[in-house]
């Protein structure tokens, strides 16, 4: 369960990512965020592992405050939250499965980091998780050589081998095509009902949190507009959250 | 509003002068360039000058690379002035050998005849003598040229027109006709010049590699410290900082004198044949157990599962312990490795192998030599790391009026430590003095702005015109920081007359002096460093990358700016004439120049992977290791492969200023105005370097 108390995020050049925050997402629930692009959907997100420092508030994950929590205890936290990225953000010159197994290094000696080893049964693990995520045969290949979904599909690997309590999904398919968006959301599914994993996932498309998600939260301008089911959100709420101008778009 | 069509045209009109005006001025600036560089195309005209130029040219573009040897063959043949009938012509004999016909086979002073050869060298150089009665050789010159000597023709033969030398007393007597020849000797061979700068050619291109290969470690480390992508995240509580920069002399003290007695030690011990034995034995074990150094850091190290509510305080014995165990490992290791090369030089330095075993010697020698400062090192980085871990409960759990308290007691030691150090170094070096008045202003600087924070701003944010008037006060606090210490020390003295401070002892300990300058020095440290913590508090957060980030590239920067001949200069004074002074100056260079280009490469690359490493709780050494190694490692190629490059042809001209290799044959032959041997040189050079430059391009083009 993750508690978010008065988040508020100021940037350095005085922009007000979030304003006044207040969440409580329990265990096992696949929420989805919705809003335009600048409504802080993505400095919510990393404010919650801290990749972005919050101004003020508090973030507490399973009794522990995330917001006051030394280096140490923030790595330690971190381990157990998986984040994919819309870029993928994947070392494009390193093979998949490196890729894959610095999803594991949290749990690894650093010693072992400087000549680049990984124990036996972590190589297993990963080679499970590409199983897992379908692209087992392309462990050798340099991540570059793989399309847009793929590497995605790794991303999700390498947060598998965190052993994640919680996902966080930033725009995972914005850089995709719906066919390809489609199977990747499905994997963030899977990992969501199959092991529990609570998914915070930032969405473009109204309708892929419709189809995917139990909650949806919708932003604006750092102010959460709406809060509630999916089906809930008619045409009048739709024009609240993205303006009067927008029109509804599908992707199948 | 739009402007009105009068405001467009007085516009357009102020633009086109402005571009008239500054047309002008570029004219003045060339014009006057002009006159500075003294271009004067009157001299090139200069026939003197043009001849030299062309001769000069000549000879260099005519390297002397081939020798030939020669056999000179004298082939004689009489000759009467005064014709008479008991003189008759000469019959040639044909048996392979050289021979001339004169035909006439007599006459007068000044008459002209010809001469026929045979047999000649083809192609050969030739030349005709005059040996009168009285035994003495005269060139006679080839009618209708001024040179002595002649070419053969191809087929061998030659026929040439000389005129009858006037000799006194010579008429009605036999003279001789002498044509020298030149005939080669087995093939054409290279020159004793060829094969002395094929030698240095080969010193230089090693030159350049040592130095390049040296400077690749140094300048990776520094890359990091000047990548500010890398520094910028990294803040640190100032009172953990204090704690650190506190402990930091004191450390390399103990370190100094205790680690590096050990290391020493170990260093005689394993120089011998018992270390030899050691090494065997212990890798025998290594081998045995599969890496129990790795397992030991892992117990040392057990990390738990579970995010904790608290971390577990540390264990203070167990954090010493550890702590003084990796400083005596490190240096035992050190040491060791040093004691084996020098025993390795010491075993090996015979035979054709020889400089592999000398090179390891010398590698020891460096080892030991090094020995103590790395105990220095080591002591003060273990030390401060091991107040830093001791402390940093305590230090997160103080509140207000303590860690003001605390951050006074440490601010002014660290900054008594800081202004000491560079007052120790002013001592040796006059105008590094002014490193102290300059380090004493920037603690300075944020005095008066922190002041107007605190009592006028509260906790609003600043207007603009406040925030320039901070910016103001900033300056103002520096510059009177500034003049105050650098008055304070007498600095002036040290500026004008390039002498250092006067060195009076006031107080000794254990062998350390401490003198008055220092101290001084010191006190307005302690003053500056404890205002700034009195005001910051312990826990106030310390842009410390930035700082070292700022350090490093400044170094960088002002070491990038010292060309590597004028490096050379001051190495050659130090170490002496040869390529050893050549290799000091261009790793150093390098080093520079390596460490920001390097850095460049880091603060490029794709910051995405580095996120999400650190999204998954990995720590610094391990994102930098997974996230940022990979994407550098094609360009650090690339660019190394580029400086071996660039230290090729610096290392060509290093050796005018003594820094060995090429360029000093080069500059000897050109000082001995031998243009054709510094042809070859100069040819040497041209074809190294344009190898070089191909090979560095493909290799870049293949790993970019």
């Amino acid at each position: 369960m993750i508690i978010i108390e008065n988040l508020t995020k100021v940037y350095d050049n005085g922009f007000v990512a979030l304003r006044n925050i207040n969440l409580e997402i329990p265990d096992g629930q696949f929420v989805s965020i919705i809003g335009l692009s600048g409504s802080g959907k993505s400095t919510l997100l990393r404010c919650i592992n801290r990749l972005i420092e919050p101004t003020e508030g508090r973030i507490i994950w399973n009794g522990i405050d995330v917001t006051r929590a030394s280096d140490d205890e923030l790595r330690q936290i971190r381990r157990k939250i998986g984040m994919i990225f819309q870029q993928f953000n994947l070392v494009k010159r390193s093979s998949v499965l490196t890729n894959v197994m610095a999803g594991r290094l949290g749990y690894i000696n650093p010693i072992y980091s400087l000549f680049n080893y990984f124990p036996k049964h972590e190589q297993e693990r990963a080679m499970a998780a590409l199983k897992r995520v379908g692209i087992l045969e392309k462990a050798h290949n340099r991540a570059s050589a793989l399309s847009g979904g793929q590497q995605q599909r790794v991303g999700i690997a390498r947060t598998l081998m965190q052993e994640p309590e919680m996902l966080l999904a930033d725009e995972p398919v914005a850089s995709l095509d719906p066919a390809t968006s489609h199977s990747v959301m499905k994997y963030l599914q899977l990992l969501n009902q199959e092991d529990g994993i609570t998914v915070m996932c930032s969405l473009h498309f109204l309708s892929l949190a419709r189809a995917y998600s139990h909650r949806v939260i919708a932003l604006k301008d750092g102010v959460i507009e709406f809060d509630g089911l999916p089906d809930d959100i008619d045409k009048d709420r739709f024009k609240m959250i993205y303006g009067e101008d927008a029109v509804e778009v599908e992707i199948h | 509003m739009n402007p009105s069509p009068t405001q467009n045209r007085s516009r357009l009109a102020l633009r086109r002068l402005l571009i008239v005006l500054f047309i002008a001025l570029l004219v003045v600036i060339f014009s006057y360039g002009w006159n500075v560089t003294r271009i004067d195309f009157t001299l090139p005209q200069q026939p003197q000058r043009q001849e030299n130029v062309g001769n000069a040219l000549r000879e260099l573009l005519s390297p002397n690379v081939f020798t030939q040897d020669y056999d000179v063959k004298n082939t004689l043949i009489s000759f009467r002035i005064g014709c008479s009938d008991d003189f008759p012509a000469p019959v040639p004999v044909d048996n392979g050998e050289p021979y001339i016909i004169a035909a006439p086979h007599c006459g007068e002073s000044d008459d002209i005849i010809t001469l026929q050869g045979f047999n000649f060298a083809s192609d050969g150089l030739a030349r005709i003598n005059w040996i009168g009665t009285d035994e003495e050789r005269r060139i006679r010159q080839i009618v209708g040229t001024n040179s002595d000597n002649f070419v053969v023709g191809f087929d061998g033969t030659f026929s040439v027109e000389i005129q009858v030398p006037r000799i006194r007393g010579s008429q009605n007597q036999t003279h001789s006709i002498e044509t020298q020849g030149r005939f080669p000797i087995g093939a054409p061979r290279l020159s004793e010049t060829t094969y002395l700068v094929l030698e240095k050619m080969l010193e230089t291109i090693f030159l350049a590699l040592i130095a390049t290969a040296v400077s690749i470690l140094p300048s990776v480390i520094l890359s990091f410290f000047a990548a500010g992508n890398l520094m910028h995240p990294i803040k640190m509580p100032l009172g953990n900082l204090l704690v650190t920069f506190t402990l930091f002399p004191v450390g390399a003290w103990l370190g100094a004198t205790l680690l590096g007695a050990l290391g020493q030690t170990v260093l005689q011990i394993t120089q011998t044949e018992i270390g030899a034995l050691a090494i065997i034995v212990s890798g025998g074990v290594i081998g045995a157990l599969q890496l129990p150094f790795m397992a030991s850091v892992s117990f040392l190290k057990k990390r738990d599962d579970t995010p904790k509510r608290n971390a577990a305080k540390p264990n203070p014995i167990v954090t010493i312990l550890s702590s003084v165990l990796f400083a005596i490992v490190i240096i035992t290791v050190f040491s060791w490795l040093g004691g084996t090369s020098l025993w390795i030089g010491r075993i090996a330095s015979e035979g054709s192998f020889g400089f592999i075993g000398k090179f390891f010697g010398s590698i020891g020698q460096l080892f030991e030599l090094s020995v103590i400062a790395v105990g220095a090192i080591v002591g003060a980085f273990s030390l401060s790391s091991m107040g830093v871990t001791l402390t940093r409960s305590a230090l997160k759990e103080v509140t207000v009026p303590v860690s003001h308290i605390l951050g006074t007691i440490l601010g002014g030691l660290a900054g008594a430590i800081l202004l000491g150090l560079t007052a120790s170094i002013g001592l040796t070096m006059a105008w590094l003095g002014l490193l102290t008045p300059i380090l004493a202003a920037s603690l300075a600087a944020p005095i008066l702005p922190t002041i107007y924070k605190q009592f006028v701003l509260k906790t609003r944010r600043p207007e603009q015109t406040e925030r320039f008037l901070m910016t103001v006060l900033g300056w103002v606090g520096s510059i009177v920081g500034f003049i105050v210490v650098f008055s304070a020390l007498n600095l002036q003295r040290a500026l004008i007359e390039g002498s250092t401070p006067p060195r009076i002892v006031v107080a000794s300990f254990a062998g350390l002096e401490l003198y008055s300058y220092v101290l001084q020095a010191m006190l307005f440290g302690g003053i500056l460093g404890a205002i700034g913590g009195a005001m910051a508090g312990t826990k106030a957060n310390f842009p410390f990358g930035d700082t070292l980030y700022t350090t490093t590239r400044t170094i960088l920067n002002a070491l990038r700016s010292i060309e590597p001949l004028i490096m050379g200069l001051v190495f050659v004074i130090w170490v002496g004439i040869g390529p050893f002074a050549g290799v000091l100056a261009l790793a150093l260079h390098s080093v520079a120049s390596l460490g920001k280009l390097y850095s460049e490469q880091i603060e490029n690359i794709d910051a995405g992977p580095i996120e999400a490493l650190e999204s998954t709780g990995a720590n610094r050494l391990q994102t930098i290791m997974y996230a940022v190694v990979p994407q550098i490692v094609p360009p650090y190629i690339a660019f190394t492969m580029y400086r071996w490059d660039i230290n090729v042809r610096m290392s060509t001209i290093i050796g005018f200023v003594g820094g060995g290799g090429i360029g000093f044959l080069l500059q000897q032959q050109i000082n001995l105005l031998r243009y054709r041997d510094a042809g070859v040189a100069v040819l040497a050079i041209a074809i190294v370097v344009s190898i070089l430059d191909y090979a560095s391009a493909s290799i870049r083009q293949r790993v970019g």
